[in-house]
């Protein structure tokens, strides 16, 4: 009971961030919507862990709800990384458009 | 059927090249119409010294990558009428004189993609763990990820007609462009052919894990052309 308000303390911590950084600003609306679905969820999932407990039971899992959540995490982090990384090769391939649009410019204003 | 193939331009990419630079422009300018050099961002005196010889010099601002600064050369060749395109080192680890060998199939009309092979004929001195480990892995990986067989996939000596350069656009900024020339020739369906060349090695340019420059080392290539895989 104690972990699970200690967590939902860190939720709203980071929700309350989430705010701040919109007022300033600092993320885009699609962001910020992103990220308090996530926040949101996180806490809807925390409050309802004993009835994952019996849902992960149900399933024949030995763990608990708390196991299943670490291991969802870790699917939605690997998830998030690889849209990372495919948005890197993204904005590379853009830099390179870049860098050579320059380069041929350069040689057209030199002739 | 005798084609009229009036404008040859050689590209040659270089990156940090300043020792060879000025013996590989000297060697091939006469050979050819136009020579563009394509300095990939380099940190040393590439690009003086290049500009220093009279030709064309193009410059990215910042290290890019092999395929990428082959693209740059293709499109300003495109844009400059070229008829022939030929992608050469600036290593000197390719024999000019043998350039000439390598547009005879398109200037004859036999061809669309002319490609360099050190595994016809022609003596190389090939480093044996390249020999017996790294190039049967390269052309491995090319079989599965791109259904190609040719017997010298990972070539860097290639001639490309103009139809075959309006239709090919490297993506792979990397050394991964080998690889992706090859899969837009067989898909655009042009006639292909291979020329024995030469090839001299200097040192171990390519790893498993790095070679010089961007997009370079075994691993990074097999992992460019995944992910090229997914974004396409």
């Amino acid at each position: 009971m104690i972990q699970q308000i200690v967590a939902l303390i860190i939720i709203l911590f980071f929700i309350s961030r989430l705010f701040w950084q919109r007022k300033n600003k600092k993320i885009s609306g699609n962001e910020f919507i992103f990220w308090l679905v996530f926040w949101i969820l996180a806490a809807l999932l925390i409050i309802s862990l004993k009835k994952i407990d019996s849902f992960v039971a149900a399933l024949g899992f030995s763990g608990k709800g708390i196991d299943f959540l670490f291991y969802l995490s870790v699917v939605v982090l690997f998830y998030l990384v690889f849209t990372l990384g495919l948005k890197i090769e993204k904005i590379e391939r853009d830099i390179t458009k870049i860098v050579r649009k320059i380069s041929l410019n350069d040689k057209e204003d030199k002739n | 059927m005798e084609k009229n193939f009036n404008k040859i331009v050689i590209v040659v990419p270089a990156y940090n090249e300043e020792k060879n630079i000025e013996k590989v422009i000297n060697e091939v300018k006469p050979l050819v119409d136009e020579l563009v050099i394509v300095d990939d961002g380099s940190n040393d005196r590439t690009f003086e010294l290049a500009e220093k010889q009279g030709v064309t010099v193009l410059r990215h601002l910042i290290n890019r990558g092999q395929g990428a600064a082959l693209q740059t050369g293709d499109e300003y060749a495109l844009n400059n009428q070229a008829d022939i395109v030929v992608h050469f080192d600036a290593d000197g680890q390719f024999l000019p004189r043998e350039i000439k060998e390598i547009i005879l199939p398109i200037q004859n009309g036999e061809a669309d993609a002319v490609f360099g092979s050190r595994f016809l004929g022609k003596k190389s001195e090939i480093p044996r763990f390249k020999k017996i480990i790294i190039y049967p892995l390269a052309g491995l990986i090319n079989k599965i990820l791109i259904n190609v067989s040719l017997t010298d996939p990972q070539n860097g000596f290639r001639a490309l007609s103009r139809k075959a350069l309006e239709k090919i656009t490297i993506e792979n900024d990397g050394m991964a462009h080998c690889s992706e020339i090859l899969y837009k020739v067989f898909k655009n369906k042009l006639i292909i052919k291979e020329v024995p060349i030469t090839v001299i090695y200097h040192d171990f340019g390519q790893g498993l894990f790095k070679g010089r420059g961007r997009g370079t080392g075994g691993f990074r290539i097999i992992k460019d052309l995944l992910l090229a895989k997914l974004m396409n």
